[in-house]
C-alpha cells in the first residue's frame, strides 16, 4: 500500500521530534535550571521581600533595685491600639469603631475616622494604653462583634514606685523604652533587653497566610540592676537636703552624696528632683511661671532649657569652686610632702601678702586668727595659714597632688554626662597668684562627685572609683556582673590620713564644723564658702555652701557632702546651712549603717532618760521615784494620788528635766504659752525653759557655756499653747568664727 | 559554565540518535494492552500514551487545585473548590470523550477535514463580533460556558493540512498543490488571528502547518520564502508599533524587573519559580499562588508547580511531556497510512508547542502572551478538546502497528 509512510516522512518527522524535544525542552529546561538552581537565591529573596511581614515584639526591660532589692523602676505591660484600615472597608464599620474607641480613648472621632480611612494595614492609634483599656476595647470588640481592623500589640511602660526618689540618678525613658537619662541611659543595652520578631508570611493584599509560615524570634528581656543606692538612706537625704533648700532660699540646687570610700559605693546621691513617671513636668513652680510669662513661640525653647536643667544630676555634670573644703586635700598634700607637721605655727593677722607685689588677701575673720597650730588653722578655717601651706609646698607639688588626687580626670561613676573641671592652665602650672587662691579652694572648678572621692582618699589613703551599680542580673536573679571595689591608687600614707582624720575630727567637734556633729558618734568634716566667680546677682554676691564629712574618724568608711548652690536666705556660710544638713542626715543613717555611739561624758549628761510613770502613785511616792531618776518635779493641785502627768511615761526628758504631776484633773487645762529661744544662748535657754515650766531638749551643737552657740530652731513655735512640762527641742547651732 | 549546559545537551544529540534506535520494536508477550481489544475489532489501543495521558490530567488537576484554592477563596466569595469543582467536571466529561474517540475510525475525519476548516474560518470571523475580554476578541459564549475560536482553528489546521497533504502527497514538491492552498489557508488564518488578535495561536498555527508540510515533503526552498517573509514581517509589527500592546511586552520582556511596563505577571512568575529552588516548597505551599500570581489557575500555573516541586520535580512533569510526545509521534509514524500519521503528528506537536511556549513565557524566555498549558490550565472546553484529541491519536494508535 502506497498510502504509508515514506522514509523521508521518518527522517523529516525524528527531525522535527528533535526539534521539539531538543530545542524546545532543552531551552526549557536550561531555563529552568538557571531560575531555579542559578538564580534562585535572589529571586527567593525578592519574593520573600514581598511575602513576609515583620513585626517588632518589644522586650520587657530590665528591673533597677537598691541595694535592698527594692524595685526603684519597673516595667510593665501595656498594648499599643494599632487600626488596621485594610479590614475596615465599609463606613459602617469604621464609624463603629471609631465612635467606639474615641469613647474609650478619649480621642477625636474624626481623628480616628481619618486614621481609618488610610491606604495601610498599620496605623498606631494610642500608644500605651493600661490592661483595663485594653480589656474595655476587647470587650467592645466582642460586644459589637467587630472581627479584624483593631490590634492590640503588647507594649512596656516604665514605672517608677517611688515617682520623685533618686531621680537626677535612676533617669527615666523615652516613649520606645529607650533609657533618656541617669541609670536607664548609662545601662540602656543592659537593661533594653533585645527586641523580638514575629515574622509572618501574607499574601498580595496582605492579609496573613496560614499560620504554619509564621515565624517567631522571642523577645529577650532585659538584664536587672542592683544599684548600690539604699532606699532608705537615699530617702532621708532627699527629705533633710530638700528641707534646707527650702529653708535657705537655694536658687540654683543642691547636692548630698554619701560614699561607701572603701568600695566606692554610692549609698545615696540626691541632687534636685522630679517625678520619674512624668519627667516632662517642671517641678521648679518659679520655673513654670517664667515659662508663662514668655512668649508663645520661645516659650518650647525656654522649657527645654528647664527640663535640662531639671535632669542634670548636679553632683556629677557640674563643676564648681570648691573653697575651704579643699582645704582637706590641701592639709593631706602639706602633710604627706612633710612641710607641716602638728607643731608648726601660723600668725594670721586677718590678711595676707602672699608674695612681694600681690595683692592682700583676707582672712574670713578680719580681726585675725592669732597665732595658731596646724589643728588651729583647719579649726579656724584659716586662709592665711593655708596660703603659707600652699607656698611652702610649691606649684609643682600642688599639681602632683592634684592629679593624684583625680581632679585632672572624670572619677569614672556610671553615670551619663560626667564633667571634669578646669585648673588654671592645661599643663598644669600656676602663677604664684593661682596657688596663693588654690590651696584654699578657689579659682579652680571640680565636680562634687571628684571632691567626695578624693576626701574618701585622704582619709582612707586610696582613691576608688565610685559606681551606682553594684550587680547586673538576669531575669531570675543571678548575677552576670560585679561592679566591685576599684581602687585607682594610693594616694597618701596611712600616717597621714590618720593625722586628717584626726585634725577634721577635732574640727567637727570643735571647730567650725562643729554644726556638722552627732552626738555619740565621732565624725570629722569640714565646711566650705566659696564664692561664685562673675556671678554676682541682685541680692549681692552669690555663694556656693557645703559641708563634707566622713565617719567614723577611727577607721574612715563613709563620706557624706552637702553642697547648696546659691542660698539666698539669712546665711551664706557652708557651716550654717550645709553643715546642720549633714548632722540631721547623719543623726538618721548612722545607726542604720550600724555605727555604734559611743558618748563622751559631756553628751552622756545631756543624753534624755526615760520619764517614769506615775499617775495612781501617792504624791510621796511619786517624789522618791522623781529624785530617784534625777529628776525635777512640779506638782500641781492639791491631790493626793497622781492623776496625770507631763510628759507622758516612758517618753523621753532631758537628765535635771522637771516633770509636772497633777493630782487634781481640771487643773490640767492649764496651758503655756511658749517663749521664744531663738538667739539665746544654751545657759539662757536653759533658764527660760525652767521658767516655764518646759522642758528643753538640746540638739544641734554641743553646748558648752560659749556666747557663739546660739539656739537657731525651736519644735514648737513661740506663741503656741502647751501643757507644762512638755519636752521642747531647741536646735543650737555655732554662729561665729565658722566657714 | 555554559560549556557544562552544553554537555548535558549532548547525549540528547547522540549519534545513535538518528539512527532511530530509539524506534526499535522488540518483540513481547502481549499484556494488558490486549484486553482492550474486547471493545474494538481492531487492534488495541497504545497503552502507554494512554497511561501518561491520564498521569498529566492527574498532576494537572492536583496541581490547579493546589493552585487555585487561594484565589477561588478570595475572589469567588470564600469559595475554594470554585476552580478545581469545574475543571473535575470537565475533566470526567474528557476522559470520556477520549475513550469514546478513541473508538472511532479516526479515518472518518477525513469527510470532516473542509467542513471542520470553513467551520474555523466562520467562527473566526464571529469572534470578531464578540464583546472585547481583556483587550481582545476570542471568546464565543456557547449556553452557559465559552470557548475559543481557535481552539477549534488549530484543530481545523491539523486536521485539513493532514487531509490535503495525504490526499496530493505525491505533488508536494510542486508549487500548485504543495504551497499554493497551503498558503492561502494560513494567510487567512493567520490574518483573522491577527484581527483578534491572537498572536501566540497564530505563532503555533504557523509552527505546525510549517512542520506538516515539511514532514509531508514540501521543498525546502519555499521555507527560505516564508521565513524571510516572516522577519520582514515581524520587523515591519515593531517598527510601525501597530502591536502597541505586544511591543510593551517585549520591552517587559527584556528587563521585567526594572522596565516601567506592566510586568508583574512576570515577575510574580519568575518570584515562584525561583523560590521553588532544587526541591520546592512543597506540594500546596507555594506563598506565591496567595494573590501575587494573578490567576495562578490559567496560564501561569506552571510557575507554581515549580516553586511547591522544584526543579525536580518541573524536570519529572516536563519528561512526562516529552515522553507523551515521543511516544505521540512514534504512533503516528507507525500509522498505517499517511492521513494519520500526519494528524497524529499535528496534533501531538500542537501539544508540544503549547508546553514549550507556555513555560517560555513563563521563564521570560519569550514575551508574555496569552497561551495556556495543555492539561494544567484551567478552561474546560479546552481540556475536553485536549482529551478529544489525545483520543484520536489513541484511535491512530490502534492501527499503528507499534508496539502496545
Amino acid at each position: 500500500m502506497a498510502k504509508g509512510t515514506t522514509v523521508r516522512m521518518w527522517r523529516r518527522s525524528t527531525f522535527v521530534l528533535f526539534m521539539l524535544i531538543a530545542v524546545g525542552f532543552g531551552t526549557i529546561v536550561l531555563r529552568l535550571l538557571n531560575l531555579q538552581i542559578f538564580q534562585g537565591k535572589a529571586l527567593r529573596q525578592m519574593a520573600l521581600d514581598q511575602q513576609l511581614k515583620d513585626t517588632v515584639i518589644s522586650a520587657q526591660r530590665g528591673t533597677i533595685y537598691d541595694r535592698n532589692m527594692k524595685p526603684v523602676a519597673q516595667s510593665a505591660t501595656v498594648f499599643t491600639v494599632v487600626l488596621e484600615p485594610a479590614y475596615i472597608k465599609t463606613d459602617e464599620k469604621k464609624k463603629l469603631i471609631a465612635s467606639g474607641l474615641s469613647e474609650i480613648l478619649q480621642l477625636e472621632e474624626d481623628e480616628i475616622i481619618k486614621k481609618a480611612s488610610k491606604k495601610s494595614y498599620y496605623v498606631i492609634v494610642k500608644r500605651k494604653i493600661e490592661s483595663d483599656v485594653k480589656e474595655k476595647i476587647v470587650n467592645f470588640q466582642k460586644e459589637k462583634k467587630i472581627k479584624g481592623g483593631i490590634r492590640l500589640i503588647e507594649d512596656y511602660k516604665r514605672y517608677y514606685p517611688y515617682g520623685r526618689f533618686a531621680s537626677n540618678v535612676i533617669g527615666f525613658t523615652g516613649f520606645d523604652n529607650q533609657g533618656l537619662s541617669g541609670i536607664e541611659n548609662f545601662y540602656d543595652k543592659d537593661l533594653m533587653g533585645e527586641f523580638g520578631r514575629i515574622v509572618t508570611a501574607r499574601n498580595a493584599v496582605g492579609t496573613d497566610m496560614p499560620f504554619e509560615y509564621e515565624q517567631m524570634i522571642p523577645a529577650k528581656s532585659g538584664h536587672n540592676l542592683v544599684l548600690t543606692i539604699d532606699e532608705s538612706i537615699q530617702h532621708s537625704m532627699e527629705k533633710y537636703l530638700e528641707e534646707g533648700r527650702i529653708n535657705n532660699r537655694v536658687k540654683n540646687g543642691a547636692v548630698a552624696i554619701l560614699m561607701d570610700a572603701e568600695e566606692g559605693d554610692i549609698l545615696g546621691l540626691a541632687s534636685g528632683g522630679f517625678d520619674l513617671n512624668s519627667p516632662f513636668e517642671i517641678v521648679d513652680l518659679q520655673a513654670k511661671t517664667e515659662i508663662e510669662s514668655t512668649k508663645e513661640e520661645d516659650r518650647s525653647k525656654l522649657k527645654g532649657d528647664f527640663l535640662q536643667k531639671q535632669w542634670r544630676n548636679k553632683a556629677v555634670s557640674d563643676t564648681y569652686m570648691p573653697g575651704s573644703t579643699f582645704k582637706i586635700i590641701t592639709a593631706s598634700m602639706a602633710l604627706e610632702e612633710g612641710v607641716v607637721s602638728e607643731n608648726s605655727s601660723f600668725n594670721c593677722t586677718g590678711s595676707v601678702i602672699p608674695f612681694e607685689g600681690a595683692r592682700r588677701i583676707h582672712c574670713h575673720n578680719r580681726r585675725g586668727h592669732g597665732v595658731q597650730d596646724f589643728q588651729g588653722i583647719i579649726s579656724h578655717s584659716c586662709n592665711p595659714g593655708f596660703i603659707s601651706l600652699g607656698h611652702a609646698l610649691g606649684a609643682e607639688n600642688f599639681y602632683k597632688y592634684y592629679k593624684l588626687f583625680g581632679f585632672t580626670q572624670k572619677t569614672g561613676i556610671d553615670l551619663p554626662g560626667e564633667a571634669k573641671g578646669v585648673f588654671f592652665n592645661k599643663d598644669g602650672s600656676m602663677a604664684p597668684m593661682d596657688l596663693t587662691v588654690a590651696s584654699f579652694g578657689q579659682n579652680f572648678t571640680i565636680t562634687p562627685m571628684q571632691l567626695v572621692t578624693a576626701v574618701g582618699a585622704a582619709v582612707t589613703g586610696k582613691l576608688v572609683e565610685p559606681h551606682v551599680v553594684k550587680h547586673i542580673t538576669d531575669e531570675n536573679g543571678n548575677i552576670l556582673k560585679t561592679k566591685g571595689k576599684s581602687i585607682k591608687r594610693h594616694v597618701v600614707s596611712e600616717n597621714t590620713s590618720k593625722n586628717i582624720c584626726e585634725l577634721l575630727k577635732n574640727n567637727v567637734a570643735t571647730g567650725s564644723g562643729r554644726n556638722g556633729s552627732v552626738p555619740g558618734y565621732n565624725i570629722g568634716g569640714k565646711t566650705g564658702t566659696s564664692e561664685k566667680v562673675g556671678n554676682s546677682g541682685p541680692g549681692g554676691k552669690d555663694y556656693i555652701a557645703s559641708f563634707c564629712s566622713f565617719f567614723p574618724t577611727d577607721f574612715p568608711k563613709y563620706v557624706l557632702f552637702i553642697m547648696y548652690d546659691t542660698p539666698k536666705g539669712d546665711y551664706y556660710y557652708g557651716g550654717l546651712i550645709a553643715a546642720p544638713v549633714a548632722a540631721k542626715i547623719m543623726s538618721e543613717i548612722l545607726p542604720y549603717l550600724g555605727i555604734n555611739k559611743r558618748y563622751t561624758e559631756e553628751e552622756l549628761e545631756k543624753l534624755d532618760t526615760s520619764t517614769p510613770s506615775l499617775i495612781g502613785l501617792p504624791i510621796e511616792k511619786a517624789k522618791s521615784e522623781l529624785i530617784q531618776n534625777q529628776l525635777k518635779f512640779s506638782i500641781k493641785g492639791d491631790g493626793e494620788t497622781v492623776v496625770s502627768q507631763i510628759p507622758d511615761a516612758g517618753s523621753g526628758i532631758p537628765k535635771d528635766g522637771t516633770v509636772v504631776i497633777y493630782t487634781n484633773k481640771e487643773n490640767s487645762s492649764k496651758k503655756i504659752k511658749v517663749p521664744n529661744f531663738v538667739g539665746l544662748s544654751a545657759l539662757n535657754a536653759n533658764k527660760l525653759a525652767f521658767s516655764f515650766e518646759l522642758n528643753m531638749r538640746v540638739s544641734g551643737v554641743p553646748t558648752q557655756s560659749n556666747e557663739e552657740v546660739v539656739a537657731s530652731n525651736q519644735s514648737i513655735s513661740p506663741g503656741e499653747f502647751v501643757d507644762p512640762g512638755t519636752v521642747i527641742c531647741v536646735e543650737f547651732i555655732q554662729k561665729d568664727d565658722i566657714d | 559554565m555554559k560549556d557544562k549546559r552544553v554537555q548535558k545537551i549532548k547525549p540528547i544529540v547522540h549519534k545513535n540518535f538518528f539512527k532511530n534506535s530509539n524506534f526499535k520494536i522488540k518483540k513481547r508477550k502481549k499484556t494488558f494492552g490486549e484486553s482492550v481489544r474486547i471493545f474494538s475489532t481492531r487492534s488495541g489501543i497504545d497503552l502507554v500514551f494512554c497511561t501518561i495521558t491520564l498521569v498529566l490530567l492527574a498532576i494537572g488537576l492536583v496541581m490547579l487545585f493546589s493552585a487555585s484554592f487561594f484565589n477561588a477563596y478570595h475572589y469567588q466569595k470564600g469559595d475554594s473548590y470554585f476552580f478545581i469543582r469545574s475543571q473535575l467536571m470537565w475533566a470526567v466529561l474528557g476522559i470520556i470523550v477520549f475513550f469514546i474517540t478513541s473508538f472511532f475510525d479516526y479515518r472518518k475525519l477525513k469527510k470532516i477535514a473542509i467542513p471542520t476548516l470553513i467551520l474555523s474560518f466562520l467562527l473566526l470571523i464571529l469572534v470578531l463580533f464578540m464583546p472585547i475580554r481583556n483587550d481582545v476578541r476570542r471568546w464565543i459564549p456557547l449556553g452557559p460556558v465559552s470557548f475559543q475560536a481557535s481552539e477549534i482553528t488549530k484543530f481545523a489546521i491539523v486536521l485539513s493540512f493532514a487531509y490535503l497533504i495525504s490526499k496530493n502527497f505525491k505533488r508536494m514538491s510542486t508549487f500548485k498543490y504543495g504551497v499554493l492552498p497551503y498558503s492561502i489557508i494560513l494567510l487567512f488564518t493567520a490574518f483573522l488571528l491577527y484581527l483578534e488578535p491572537h498572536i501566540s495561536c497564530l505563532v503555533i498555527v504557523v509552527l505546525l502547518s510549517g512542520g506538516m508540510l515539511y514532514i509531508g515533503g514540501i521543498k525546502l526552498r519555499w521555507f527560505g520564502v516564508v521565513l524571510s517573509a516572516a522577519i520582514l514581517a515581524v520587523v515591519f509589527l515593531l517598527v510601525s508599533n501597530k502591536l502597541s500592546y505586544a511591543n510593551e511586552r517585549v520591552i517587559g520582556w527584556l528587563d521585567p524587573f526594572n522596565s516601567t511596563a506592566d510586568t508583574w505577571q512576570t515577575r510574580q512568575g519568575l518570584y515562584a519559580i525561583g523560590s521553588g529552588g532544587l526541591f520546592g516548597v512543597g506540594l500546596g505551599k507555594s506563598r506565591q499562588k496567595y494573590l501575587f500570581i494573578p490567576e495562578p489557575h490559567n496560564d501561569f500555573i506552571f510557575s507554581v508547580v515549580c516553586e511547591e516541586l522544584g526543579f525536580i520535580g518541573a524536570l519529572l512533569i516536563i519528561l512526562l511531556f516529552v515522553m507523551l510526545i515521543w511516544r505521540g509521534i512514534v504512533i503516528s509514524m507507525r500509522a498505517r497510512e499517511r492521513f494519520g500519521a500526519l494528524l497524529g503528528i499535528g496534533l501531538t506537536a500542537q501539544v508540544g508547542l503549547q508546553v514549550i511556549l507556555n513555560i517560555f513565557v513563563i521563564t521570560n524566555t519569550i514575551p508574555n502572551t496569552g497561551i495556556s498549558l495543555p492539561f494544567f490550565s484551567y478552561g474546560g472546553t479546552a481540556l475536553v478538546m485536549l482529551l478529544a484529541q489525545m483520543g484520536i491519536i489513541l484511535s491512530i494508535s490502534r492501527t499503528s502497528s507499534i508496539e502496545k
